[in-house]
């Protein structure tokens, strides 16, 4: 038998599973660091595995922080200055817009809207930012704003599920998994894709978003909770039992474990020593990272934070009609989000519900209820982008923000045929909406156009996948090499086909 | 000679480089195409040069040899003069193959292999898989006496070549728990265990495996496997993902396990049980494992679209379930490495393209509960006894009731009443008849309103208290009139008296009932106080019907005796010309009960119902039969089911470019892949026709995907690693002959499961003790040769299910609709749908993981925390991981808490010093006695616990009130061994 031993161990993990035809190791690699640095079954293939995996790039980028606004906030009112569109307003929509078009919502032949906010130029760049957006209008120039973005998909579910995993069905391995799958974490006591949500719902495709679907469940995006309860579930040890008593039952198992060992030698009992080892530790480690109480005064007020505070939205049947802007749970989340990078979370992924504003019910509108989600988020980025550059950590963090499609320019109108107050709405729009990147390696500015009402782009059109590979591009990781095998395909995040791109014109 | 040779210079980098693992038998001298070179071409050629016409370049195709040959780029028996060997050394980035942008590059060994392949003649075979698998003779073996089944041969023979030899046997105790934890997934009792090991026969093992076979816990367990592959769930998934009732399906497979069906049939049944002649219920319900597809009832959905990707999920389904095939790349384009062109994949998806469901639930099936149907029949019968029972009529009946008759000859039933005088809103002319009848006539209204003011006086021979009135409708054949049928709408009805000096009283109608009402607009609307809906007839309204109402309070003589009349109004406002054309109305002073709905009155019906005492009780009990068969047929769960569309509107198959259901090309027909055997000729051109085209013994795949998949479950490993892929991008078995054996033996069987796991128990491989060589000593790390017994962590449903069993709480109800144990408040925050997590309480909340409800956008967190699915899509296998998050759920999930608590219960309640109770917990979680060391640690941690614990918190997170708290916590930590996440 001549199989070098090493070799034969690194076999031992499920070899397909974790290496696939991408080459011997580097799932170990990302592994070994997402788990432990030492102790486990896993660590002797370290020295066995050349340090860079073939689909390893030069990183802009140690950690990303990903904002996506489920239901999809309207470009329009927020980043998009049409006046054309506003000269329009409340006319009937020319057909061109309408035929051969899908809508989710609109029938027969609507009005046009025109932007329900006014736009004021912001910052060296000269960009033009919505009023609802004041303090992000203040640190502009520091963000690529791309406007010129469309998808596949125009419901919800479909089209989060394409953001975020690169396929329109559930099941597949979200973003954060593939980047932890690739690069792991470099906190041996935190999981390495850490998932927060606010706004009282989870998205619309649940938890499949942060799923890791065919890669191994390590991957799986942890949800940590902010809503008062353990924020990792099952974190607390039962009531009455102290530290000090849960320190001497795990002694116990330990020690029981250690004997079983060498009774029967198999090294998976080593990794849960250390895995019952990790547990403890990031008991301690989870709820100190996840309180921001200790937080100067300074730092809260930068965001908008208030640390311990439980909205009565997170836990409402519907929570759209308890919105209020002072609300700071997505501001808490976006402080966490840092302090998470920051403690060497590879992808920190924040989830705000309530963005679907149809107009179609209350609290769903763009005249009442987008100024009070946009006052929940202005000051939180803002201040997340200021806090992120005093640290110098801007420049290894990549920071996205994004619904999973735009709105379109013409008044939703299965409700209501006029313009009445807090039911002014916008149908669903995949054709173009707007995204930003700010950090790791993003050149400042504006990227890409649309036409006079926002309706298609004119320059620089990109599609999903031209964004998931320039996230995977800055973090490090070759988007087209970068794949895991499964149902016969070289499956990536990209997709099988080579359509997407790198953004090389937003890189500085 | 020269085979070892090239042995030596060829094979051994090779399985290094690849990470083979899979130590090829000496039967293989040469160097074999299937083993080493079509994998070299598959992973670095075929992506380009390759089945797939859509994507390949130069118009070179390497997986046909012909094609390699014609082309040049294969020369056989001359390596030098081949342009695919100067082309893989070319240093010209322009000329390099693989390109150097492609990813790919190969391997000096890969390079060596080529050369020695093509210099040998460059023979292709076909793919090992793609061949039907044949019995071969038993491999000879030194070591005769350690075989106890056939399949032992293999293994052994394997290992002596490997120059090693098998472990020592299991302990008997670590046997038992292996085999009980593998056959039921529940642990056994320290009972059982005390018979096993008293049990001194040749054939104790044998009776403890037939014994396990025979409980509903193997059904339970294994069905567990087979739910993961049908992508169950609870809900429908996307969006919305609502609520779905198709538990009964998942109690079908239980079920099917447990009778052991044959699985042929198993497979027949559930792609399809609708198209078998006479088909069952049960047959019908066994389809809805094509019904584990997702639904979107996200607004706005074009369900073509989702239509198309459930067929889709059914074409790649049934393909990787039962031939461990991925067709699903098939759909966009043809494959890039096995022989399944994107025709082939439309071909295939025209037997499953003529279903009704249409991105909808339904359409549905009722599937009682074979104790619903039993408890239906019950009725059922009881109910014709009963009626049977009503019909019969005495002597002393008959003069009865020719007594009770007598009254109506002075007094009527009903008495006419004459219209006094009336008002039409929109001028419609009513005039009455001399046999009572109301006839509309003049302007034929769209809609009215009208008030009939009715004499009472001369209704009745005699004077008294008025109780109900009657309204009777007749069509133009037996009313005349010149209004044609139509519908009537009487939207709402009211009654008023009316005296004469103007003054009114409006008077209440209660119990309305008719001979017949419209869906939707039964005769209680017309009294409900809106006029939304009211009483219709449609589509009935060219037959005569009655209503009938009472008041709540009769009309009493004096009142009509000072000239009151009866006052009715009918809003009649609905439109196009729904108006009471033809009518009469007419009163009774007898009681309510009986004055029935019917066109004749039967006296003798009346009679017997509810006035003569001895037949009334007999109505009585009828009626309370009837409603409990309604309620019972209420109950009844339906479930979606997969129903053939009328041939008349049968759907046209084409291929979907790219994938793209909105740009179809050529039209297809249904189509096998031949390459698997042809379609039976003597089937229909059906699903059913497919189905059995995959039990057929020409197909090289079913059986073989099927042995490997169950032998991956004991073994943790497949003989084919790549459960999911036999194609020629799967890797290949570690023991192809004892592969094709088994498949051979289980179709030779019956297709019987339940023996072939028999078989595999009863080896001398499945008995082998599972201890590992320590550090160099151990050659066999992933056990891929077999030489140790299976040694791996619990699966999630086992890890819950062996906690619960140990402590004595585990429910053994067996199916019924999916159980909501508890979980962490907040877990569940979906949009839209409102549905709400209830922990349970009482027993469903310690039933099996098998029932725990699953979500598909958020599924039980401790179930996926220990690599549980989420039902979304066909899981082949579950990896295995090992994470601090499994630690925190074994640690603190309320399950587990509450489970150490009535462990602990169990300790106390023994006899005995510390140490011996100590004992009894370990041996009822790990079955084996724990050794002094082991004992002695518990009983040190249990001392060291004195006082530190805070008694009632964690005895009340236990779910105790009192007890030994110490115990409590010694209780979990028995729960979070390694050995107890572990089957030994």
């Amino acid at each position: 038998m001549t199989l070098p031993l090493q070799l034969q161990k690194t076999q031992a993990i499920t070899r397909r599973h974790f290496f696939g035809n991408a080459g011997l190791g580097f799932g170990a690699v990302a592994l070994q660091s997402l788990l432990s640095k030492n102790g486990d079954a896993f660590h002797e293939n370290a020295n066995h595995q050349s340090p860079s995996a073939s689909f390893r790039i030069p990183a802009k980028a140690k950690s990303v922080i990903y904002l996506h606004m489920a239901g999809s906030p309207s470009q329009l009112d927020l980043f998009e200055n049409k006046p054309a569109l506003g000269k329009l307003h409340n006319t009937t929509c020319p057909d061109e817009y309408l035929e051969g078009k899908r809508f989710a919502f609109i029938k027969g032949v609507p009005k046009m809207l025109g932007p329900m906010f006014k736009f004021k130029q912001h910052g060296e760049t000269g960009q033009w930012i919505s009023e609802l957006f004041p303090h992000l209008g203040k640190v502009i120039d520091d963000v690529c704003v791309i406007r010129s973005i469309s998808t596949e998909q125009f419901n919800h579910a479909p089209a989060q599920l394409l953001m975020q995993t690169g396929n329109p069905l559930l099941g597949y391995p979200a973003m954060g998994s593939w980047v932890t799958y690739g690069l792991g974490s470099e906190n041996e006591n935190l999981p390495g894709f850490v998932v927060l949500a606010s706004g009282g719902k989870t998205p619309s495709a649940g938890k499949s978003l942060w799923g890791s679907g065919f890669l191994p469940t390590i991957y799986q995006g942890v949800q940590c909770r902010t809503d008062g309860g353990d924020p990792i579930l099952f974190l607390s040890d039962p009531k009455g039992m102290s530290r000090a008593d849960r320190r001497k039952t795990l002694d116990a198992i330990n020690d029981l474990n250690r004997f079983q060992h060498q009774a029967v030698g198999d090294p998976e009992t080593l990794t849960r020593i250390s895995q019952y080892e990790l547990a403890f530790k990031m008991q301690v480690s989870v709820p100190e990272v996840m309180d921001i109480s200790k937080e100067s005064q300074e730092m809260l007020d930068l965001y908008g934070a208030k640390p311990g505070f439980i909205s009565k939205a997170e836990s409402a049947a519907d929570p759209r009609s308890l919105y209020k802007g002072d609300d700071p749970t997505f501001a808490n989340n976006c402080l966490l989000a840092r302090r998470l990078v920051e403690s060497g979370v590879r992808f920190v992924q924040l989830y705000d519900w309530g963005w679907d504003h149809h107009g179609s019910s209350l609290g769903e509108s763009i005249d009442e209820t987008l100024p009070i989600k946009a006052k929940q988020i202005d000051r939180a980025i803002a201040g997340l982008l200021t806090d992120l550059k005093q640290r110098g950590k801007l420049d290894e963090t990549l920071v996205v923000w994004g619904g999973e499609f735009g709105r379109t320019p013409m008044m939703q109108n299965n409700v209501n045929k006029e313009l009445k107050k807090g039911f002014i709405g916008r149908d669903h729009h995949p054709h173009a909406f707007t995204m930003w990147m700010a950090g790791a390696g993003i050149k400042p500015g504006v990227y890409g156009q649309t036409d006079d009402i926002g309706y298609y782009p004119t320059e620089n059109p990109v599609g999903i996948r031209d964004l998931q590979a320039t996230i995977l591009h800055q973090v490090g990781i070759d988007p087209f090499k970068f794949g895991y095998p499964n149902q016969g395909l070289n499956q990536r995040l990209i997709g099988p086909t080579n359509e997407g791109k790198v953004l090389t014109d937003i890189l500085a | 000679m020269s085979f070892q040779i090239s042995k030596h210079l060829f094979v051994f980098p090779l399985f290094v480089v690849f990470g083979l693992g899979d130590i090829l038998s000496a039967e293989d001298d040469m160097i074999d195409f299937n083993k080493v070179i079509r994998p070299i071409l598959a992973k670095n050629c075929f992506a380009c040069h390759g089945p797939d016409e859509g994507s390949r370049e130069a118009d070179l195709r390497l997986d046909l040899r012909t094609a390699a040959i014609d082309a040049s780029a294969i020369v056989p028996a001359n390596s030098d003069g081949s342009e695919l060997i100067k082309r893989v050394l070319s240093d010209d980035p322009d000329l390099k193959m693989p390109p150097p942008d492609s990813g790919h590059e190969l391997t000096d060994a890969d390079i060596k292999s080529l050369r020695s392949w093509i210099d040998s003649g460059a023979k292709y075979a076909t793919h090992w898989s793609f061949i039907p698998p044949t019995k071969k003779s038993l491999p000879a073996i030194s070591d005769a006496g350690w075989p106890k089944h056939e399949l032992d041969h293999f293994v052994l023979k394997k290992l002596e070549e490997n120059k090693l030899s098998p472990s020592s046997a299991a302990k008997k105790l670590q046997l038992l728990r292996r085999v009980s934890l593998d056959l039921t997934g529940l642990p056994p009792t320290i009972e059982e265990a005390d018979a096993f090991v008293n049990d001194a026969s040749e054939i104790a093992f044998e009776k403890v495996v037939d014994r396990l076979l025979k409980s509903d816990a193997y059904g339970e367990h294994w069905s567990r496997m087979w739910l993961d592959l049908a992508r169950y769930a609870d809900t429908k998934g996307y969006e919305k993902d609502r609520h779905r009732d198709i538990w009964r399906y998942r109690d079908w497979v239980i079920d099917a396990f447990n009778r052991d069906m044959p699985y042929d049939q198993f497979t027949v049944e559930q792609l399809a049980g609708d198209l078998l002649p006479n088909r069952t219920s049960d047959q019908i319900l066994a389809t809805a494992f094509h019904r584990n597809t997702m639904t979107n009832e996200e607004g706005g959905t074009d369900n073509e679209e989702f239509r198309v990707k459930a067929v889709q999920d059914r074409v790649d389904t049934t393909a990787q379930v039962w031939m461990g095939l991925t067709m699903g790349c098939a759909k966009c384009h043809s494959h890039k490495y096995d022989p399944i062109s994107i025709k082939d994949y439309y071909s295939f998806y025209a037997y499953f393209n003529q279903t009704q469901d249409n991105d909808m639930e339904g359409p549905f099936w009722p599937t009682p509960t074979a104790e619903l149907s039993n408890k239906i029949a019950d009725a059922k019968a009881a109910i014709a006894e009963l009626s049977s029972k009503t019909r019969q009529r005495t002597g002393a009946f008959k003069t009865a009731f020719e007594n009770w008759k007598k009254q109506f000859a002075d007094q009527p039933l009903w008495g006419n009443v004459s219209l006094d005088s009336y008002t039409s809103k929109n001028g419609v002319t009513l005039t009455q008849n001399d046999d009572g009848k109301i006839i509309a006539s003049g302007k034929q209204a769209e809609k009215d309103t009208w008030q009939l003011t009715f004499e009472l006086s001369n209704a009745q021979p005699k004077p008294l208290p008025i109780t109900g009135f009657r309204i009777e409708y007749f069509p133009q054949a037996k009313g005349g009139g010149d209004w044609p049928d139509k519908n009537v709408a009487i939207r709402e009805l009211t009654a008023e008296l009316v005296f004469p000096d103007g003054k009114t009283e409006a008077l209440k109608l209660t119990n309305p009932r008719a001979t017949f009402s419209q869906a939707n607009w039964p005769i209680a609307k017309a009294i409900d106080g809106k006029k939304r809906v009211g009483w219709g007839l449609s589509p009935k309204y060219n037959e005569p019907h009655i209503g009938v109402f009472d008041f709540q309070n009769p009309i009493l003589i004096d009142k009509i005796t000072q000239g009151a009349k009866l006052r009715l109004t009918l809003d009649q406002e609905y439109g196009e010309r729904l108006l009471l054309a033809r009518s009469r109305f007419s009163v009774s002073h007898y009681p309510a009960n009986w004055l029935k709905a019917q066109l004749k009155p039967n006296l003798e019906r009346v009679f017997a119902e509810e006035v003569n005492a001895d037949t009334q009780k007999v109505f009585g009990e009828l009626k309370a039969a009837q409603s409990r068969l309604a309620k019972l047929e209420s109950s009844v769960p339906k479930t979606p089911v997969m129903l053939e569309l009328d041939p008349k509107n049968s759907r046209e198959t084409k291929i979907h470019n790219r994938g793209n259901f909105l740009d179809q090309g050529e039209k297809v027909s249904p189509a096998v892949v031949e390459m698997f055997g042809k379609f039976p000729a003597d089937q229909p051109a059906s699903r059913l026709g497919a189905a059995r085209w995959l039990t057929q013994p020409e197909n090289p795949l079913t059986a073989r995907v099927m042995v490997n998949r169950i032998w991956a479950r004991l073994f943790g490993v497949g003989i084919v690693e790549t459960e999911e892929d036999f194609g020629t991008q799967g890797l290949p078995p570690s023991h192809p002959g004892l592969l094709d054996w088994l498949a051979v033996d289980f179709r030779e069987n019956g297709w019987s499961v339940k023996k072939l796991l028999r078989s595999i128990v009863l080896s001398s491989t499945y008995r082998q003790s599972s201890k590992m060589p320590s550090g160099d000593a151990n050659v066999d790390p992933r056990n891929r040769l077999l030489s140790r017994g299976p040694r791996f962590r619990l699966s999630a449903e086992v890890v819950r299910d062996q906690a619960l069993a140990a402590s004595g709480m585990l429910s053994r109800k067996i199916g019924g609709p999916s159980v909501m144990p508890p979980q962490p408040g907040g877990v569940w925050k979906t949009t839209y749908s409102g549905e709400k997590w209830k922990n349970a309480i009482g027993p469903d909340r310690y039933r099996r993981g098998l029932y725990t409800y699953l979500k598909r956008t958020s599924p039980y967190p401790a179930m996926t925390t220990f690599d549980a699915g989420s039902g979304e899509v066909c899981q082949i296998r579950r990896v295995r991981t090992n994470t601090p998050l499994q630690a925190l759920v074994t640690l603190n999930d309320t399950a587990f808490v509450e489970a150490a608590g009535a462990l602990a219960k169990k300790m106390e309640s023994l006899d005995g010093d510390l140490r011996t109770k100590l004992t009894y917990g370990f041996r009822t979680v790990l079955i084996r006695r724990p050794t002094d060391f082991e004992i002695d640690r518990l009983i040190d941690l249990y001392n060291s616990l004195k006082d530190s614990l805070d008694e009632a918190a964690l005895l009340k997170a236990a779910g105790r009130e009192t007890g030994d708290v110490q115990l409590v916590a010694v209780a979990n930590v028995l729960l979070n061994l390694d050995e107890t996440m572990t089957k030994p």
